[in-house]
């Protein structure tokens, strides 16, 4: 087994994780994660089909490279809205039930 | 049967020389002039100005039906709009027959609604309906036709609806259902005929001149007939008109009965090839008419609101002029659909004017409603074609295409059927005067109407027939015009003095019998909504997602990719 | 080379800087005069591509494809931009503060101007769009997109309520999903050719060369792109975001964010694909744009509020421009092109006439206080501009004459009876009774006698003069001629050649 299928494997495995995490995980949080697995899924066989540009005859092949670090940047903004997002929400869900409470009580 | 050389009935020679230009500009005002004066009303000074021109709007309309020659035709908007006008014979008729209920109906219109405050809105509504009813039978071109027949379709609506109870929103949604279902066909039906000419917007006569050979004859036929009986009125589709008729104001009734229906009337007329035998269609269109003709007058006669009854008379008036249009095209005798927008035009102003005089009977006391149901009376005899009355030459005209046999004795005999009917509209009229004197405002304009209609078929009969008029006042054409007015008196007699007791059949008959329709759109949104709350939980898109990438993978790798 | 291709890029990232540097009233001002320059560029761009016939195209840093990143703007692109420019402008417009909003008393129900945050989103809108319009490369693209979500998302919830917010987020994490599953597909295409370059690729792809795995990145790259376009049945997101959207933020989400998507997926499968796999996806596409047009529809019919009302119907009416995959991709010539012109100009129209709607339905909900259809009787009277705007723009939904809606609706309707497609055609005059449906029953509710009072308040008028600019340009797209546009075939097919030196 060579690196390019262990880490293609990895890739692929990864990216099942993540496709499983998306579609079962119950709340916002875990969609993130999944949706990071993924990403990281999809990077990895980026790198991957990379090497096998440079095993087609290339010398090296810095395109994807370049490619992979804008999308983990990408990623990563993706990631901070998100929990940006759900961090507000939940605070206006504690505000709300909050709200409720005290108006329980009076 | 001069159709395509029918000369103007006024002799406006001595404008000869200035005469192409003249006719061309008196077209386009035709439509123009209402179309601007609806926008202008935005401006409040033009909306106090206009309750006092509403009936002048019309006038141009009227020039043109008179003095534009026969024919002419004018390319406003050049290619590749292709915007065109024309007048022929059927249209001129049509126009001119519409032009005068118009301004009639106008200036009893605004009399009618002089109390109503929301009378500028109706005015909107009324100058719209008028522009699309003058463009209906101007416009030559087919996706102007399309545009032209949306206009009046869709403005009617505001006529209709005007007094805004439960009954006119009931009645109004229906209609503007049914418009949309017929917008819907005729888009289908224009789009195949339209792809088998050269053009993108032909003109309706070549586009419908390549009917007979299109590929798609079939459809083009069925959709076309579906899409303009709907705004006739044929059974089953007539079910929109009793709602609208007996809730509309009474103007806003004589025009939708008089014109908007005639959009149906034109729209068979421009739309199927004349001369051209279509055996099986016309039997068809000629059956259905006649079915609707007795159908109209049965239903018509259990009716207690003389506007009701009046609807479903048009209901039946509708369906002898089907009958005549499709025994025309059965044969492809030349010269109907001139006789057919003859009797058309006939009934525009005769119905036109009865509903006018069920409003001033309405504003009358009991006495006076007497003297009204007399005129009315009369109207409803002319429309039977009562011998000596404009009418009469109508009924004459129709017998012309309409062969002797089965289909024309069934026509000759619903002219007994329509003169009980119009007995009965009689009756009704005589009964519901209130108190007071009608206002001038509302009668002279009703007998100004009155009096044209029972007087301008005589004018008319010889430029259409190509007969002259005398031959109506042969001694046979008498008999035969008079036995079933007789008939239908004499049934009249008999149902007055033993009248078996018939419930009224609800306006809109059969649609009550459609609930069921209701109730399944119903479990069909619901459905939908709920299976919409499923498709959009998180899990299910999700998977539907992926489902689709693997789907369209799959479908391209076992399709296409051996290549 | 043309330098207007890069400023469209970066002029409305320049009308970030007032906006943050300066007061949120100067740096509005600032932001709608490069939302206008915006405009003026596109303007620019698409009447060089018609004066010249050509496409233009632009090499960043003088590298050409495929080393280089290349911009190029074909008819289409053209046309789609200046679209898009025009609506930002006006829904721009429409959500300043202007005159009256400081002293008017329904204030208080949210009329003012929008916040400075929303400028900034717009700016950030129309750069991200028009990057999309142009990027010629499968990354580029992704990044367009990345960006068009990032700025569209916090439009769902510039108030912070938490049903906004929890909206924003499925719509966020949908799209992601979406996103990730493009790139996955540009991966693999990367992996096959060794080039991402659109021209470049087509020419690969045209000899039938990838195989399964070809097919299988072009079926991700459309799954992805589906699901931001927020195409039946993966339209989640869509209703909950308009719900709780303000109406300038509605707008633009409905009239070009999700059309951004559309487009490249038009690219993809008119200019990218080979022939032969387009015309076996088109049916695929066509199924899913009639469920949308269908399913959707009936939906809309259901609505109890104003704005679900539009919002369903605009997942329907985006599956009119999934119809014309099939027909464009047939191999019979000018009904090709004529289902091609069709299903561009119905994108082009529905973005008008949906921003119209949008705008006058918030007119209408601010007047009224509330936007419940059983409730808003008679509101004609007090919005009668903004009734007319809603009316005009559906006229283009309905399909009726005079209006683009019209336009697109015959084409395609002609093209796909002269292609034998009967379903295709029923499917078209199905969805035009059903938006007749809920079009006029709005219209006939708000020319209705009031059940009860009406509220002392008046419409905005000057907004409600946007929203019906904005429905007479769906009318005016309407006097095209129905044959095929040659301005939208300008630049095809793609190719790199007389485009740069």
């Amino acid at each position: 087994m060579t690196g390019v299928h262990l880490f293609g494997l990895a890739g692929a495995a990864l990216v099942g994780c993540g496709v499983y995490g998306l579609l079962m995980a119950p709340g916002a949080l875990g969609r993130i994660l999944a949706f990071n697995i993924l990403g990281g899924g999809v990077f990895l066989i980026f790198g991957v089909v990379a090497r096998r540009g440079a095993g087609a005859g290339f010398g090296a092949d810095p395109v994807p490279q370049a490619l992979v670090i804008t999308g983990i940047v990408v990623a990563f903004c993706a990631t901070a809205l998100a929990a940006a997002l759900l961090v507000r929400l939940s605070a206006v869900d504690a505000e709300v039930a909050r709200d409720g409470e005290k108006e329980k009580e009076t | 049967m001069t159709a395509d050389t029918l000369a103007p009935p006024l002799d406006l020679s001595a404008l000869e020389p200035a005469m192409p230009i003249l006719s061309e500009a008196l077209m386009v005002v035709a439509i123009a002039l209402p179309l601007a004066l609806a926008f202008a009303a935005l401006v409040p000074a033009v909306r106090r100005a206009l309750p006092h021109v509403l009936a002048l709007v019309p006038l141009p309309a009227l020039i043109a039906a008179l003095a534009v020659p026969r024919g002419l035709s004018v390319l406003v908007a050049p290619y590749p709009f292709r915007f065109t006008l024309a007048l022929d014979a059927p249209g001129a008729l049509l126009l001119g027959g519409a032009s005068l209920l118009w301004m009639t109906a106008g200036a009893y219109a605004m009399a009618y609604l002089r109390q109503d405050p929301a009378r500028p809105a109706f005015m909107v509504w009324w100058l719209l309906t008028m522009a699309g009813s003058f463009a209906v039978f101007l416009v030559a071109d087919v996706a102007s036709f399309y545009l032209a027949y949306a206009l009046v379709s869709f403005s009617a609506y505001g006529l209709a609806a005007h007094d805004d109870t439960p009954q006119a929103r009931r009645a109004g949604s229906l209609y503007l259902a049914l418009t949309v279902l017929g917008e819907a066909l005729l888009i289908a039906a224009f789009v195949m005929l339209a792809s088998g000419a050269t053009d993108a917007n032909p003109q309706i006569r070549d586009a419908v001149a390549l009917l007979p050979t299109s590929p798609w004859k079939t459809p083009i036929l069925v959709l076309i007939l579906l899409g303009f009986i709907l705004k006739m009125g044929l059974f089953p589709l007539h079910v929109w008109m009793p709602l609208a008729h007996s809730v509309a104001p009474v103007p806003g009734s004589a025009v939708l009965s008089g014109v908007v229906v005639k959009a149906g009337v034109i729209g068979l007329l421009r739309f199927l090839p004349e001369g051209v035998p279509l055996p099986g269609w016309g039997a068809v269109l000629c059956g259905a008419g006649l079915f609707t003709a007795y159908y109209g007058v049965a239903v018509g006669l259990t009716q207690t609101h003389p506007k009701r009854a009046l609807a479903y008379s048009t209901v039946s008036q509708m369906g002898v002029v089907a009958a005549v249009i499709g025994a025309g095209i059965l044969n492809g005798t030349a010269g109907t659909f001139t006789i057919a927008a003859f009797y058309a035009a006939n009934h525009m102003l005769l119905k036109g004017a009865m509903f006018l005089m069920v409003g001033v009977a309405m504003a009358s006391s009991p006495r006076r409603a007497l003297a009204a149901a007399a005129v009315a009376g009369l109207l409803g005899l002319s429309l039977a074609g009562l011998p000596l009355t404009g009418g009469a030459m109508a009924k004459y005209a129709i017998k012309l295409i309409v062969p002797e046999g089965m289909s024309g004795v069934l026509l000759t005999l619903s002219a007994a059927g329509s003169t009980l009917l119009m007995a009965r509209y009689a009756l009704l009229v005589a009964r519901s005067g209130t108190e007071g004197t009608p206002p001038r405002g509302l009668a002279v304009p009703a007998l100004i109407l009155a009096g044209l209609a029972l007087v301008l078929p005589f004018l008319l009969f010889e430029a259409v027939t190509g007969l002259p008029a005398a031959v109506a006042f042969a001694p046979s054409a008498l008999q035969k015009g008079l036995w079933p007015v007789a008939l239908g008196l004499g049934l009249a007699a008999l149902l007055a003095w033993r009248a078996p007791r018939v419930p009224e059949v609800p306006a809109g008959d059969i649609l009550n019998a459609l609930g069921f329709l209701g109730t399944a759109s119903r479990a069909i949104m619901g459905g939908a909504v709920a299976a919409d709350a499923v498709l959009r939980r998180w899990p299910v898109a999700a998977f539907a997602l992926l489902a689709i990438a693997v789907l369209l993978a799959a479908t391209l790798t076992f399709a296409a990719v051996p290549l | 080379m043309s330098a207007l291709l890069v400023l469209a890029i970066t002029a409305p990232l320049l009308g970030l800087v007032p906006l943050l540097l300066l007061g949120p009233r100067t740096g509005e001002r600032a932001a709608l005069g490069m939302l206008a320059v915006n405009v003026a560029i596109t303007a620019g761009i698409a009447e060089r591509v018609a004066q010249g016939g050509r496409a233009l195209g632009y090499a960043v840093g003088g590298f050409a494809p495929p080393l280089g990143v290349g911009l190029r703007a074909d008819g289409f692109a053209a046309a789609m931009m200046l679209m898009a420019a025009l609506v930002l402008l006006f829904t721009g417009l429409f959500a300043m503060t202007g005159p009256g909003d400081m002293t008017r008393k329904v204030n208080a129900r949210g009329s003012a101007g929008m916040p400075s945050t929303f400028f900034i989103l717009l700016l950030s809108l129309a750069c991200a769009l028009n990057l999309a319009f142009l990027a010629q490369d499968l990354f580029t693209l992704y990044v367009a997109l990345e960006l068009l979500t990032f700025a569209a998302v916090p439009l769902v919830c510039l108030e912070g309520k938490a049903g906004q917010l929890s909206a924003a987020l499925t719509y966020l994490l949908f799209a992601l999903f979406g996103s990730v599953l493009y790139l996955l597909g540009v991966v693999l295409i990367y992996g096959l050719f060794g080039t991402l370059d659109i021209a470049h690729l087509a020419g690969l792809m045209a000899h039938g060369a990838g195989g399964w795995t070809a097919a299988a990145a072009l079926a991700l790259m459309s799954a992805g792109l589906m699901a931001k376009a927020a195409l039946f049945p993966l339209h989640l997101w869509l209703p909950p975001a308009h719900s709780g959207a303000p109406p300038a933020a509605s707008a633009v989400l409905s009239a070009v964010v999700i059309k951004a998507p559309l487009f490249l997926l038009v690219r993809l499968w008119s200019d990218l694909a080979p022939l032969p796999l387009a015309q076996v996806a088109g049916p695929v596409f066509a199924v899913c744009g009639a469920a949308a047009i269908v399913f959707c529809g009936v939906v809309a019919l259901a609505q109890e509020r104003l704005k679900l009302l539009i919002a369903y119907s605009t997942a329907a009416q985006i599956g009119y421009l999934c119809l014309m995959f099939p027909l464009a991709a047939s191999s019979d010539g000018p009904w090709s092109a004529l289902a091609w012109t069709g299903g561009t100009l119905h994108l082009v129209s529905h973005a008008l006439s949906k921003a119209a709607m949008f705008l006058a339905a918030g007119l209408i909900a601010e007047t009224m206080g509330h936007d419940r259809l059983s409730g808003l009787g008679g509101v004609g009277r007090l919005a009668p501009v903004s009734v007319a705007a809603f009316g005009l723009g559906g006229l283009s939904l309905m399909g009726l004459p005079p209006s683009g809606g019209f336009v697109a609706k015959v084409m395609l309707l002609t093209s796909a009876l002269q292609q034998g497609s009967w379903w295709i055609a029923t499917v078209v005059l199905v969805g035009g009774l059903l938006a007749g449906g809920y079009v006029l029953r709005v219209v006939v509710i708000a020319l209705q006698h009031p059940d009860s009072d009406l509220p002392d308040v008046r419409e905005c008028r000057w907004r409600a003069l946007i929203a019906l600019a904005l429905a007479f340009g769906a009318m005016l797209v309407g006097f095209m001629p129905l044959s095929p546009l040659p301005f939208l075939e300008i630049g095809r097919p793609l190719t790199w050649e007389s485009v740069l030196p």
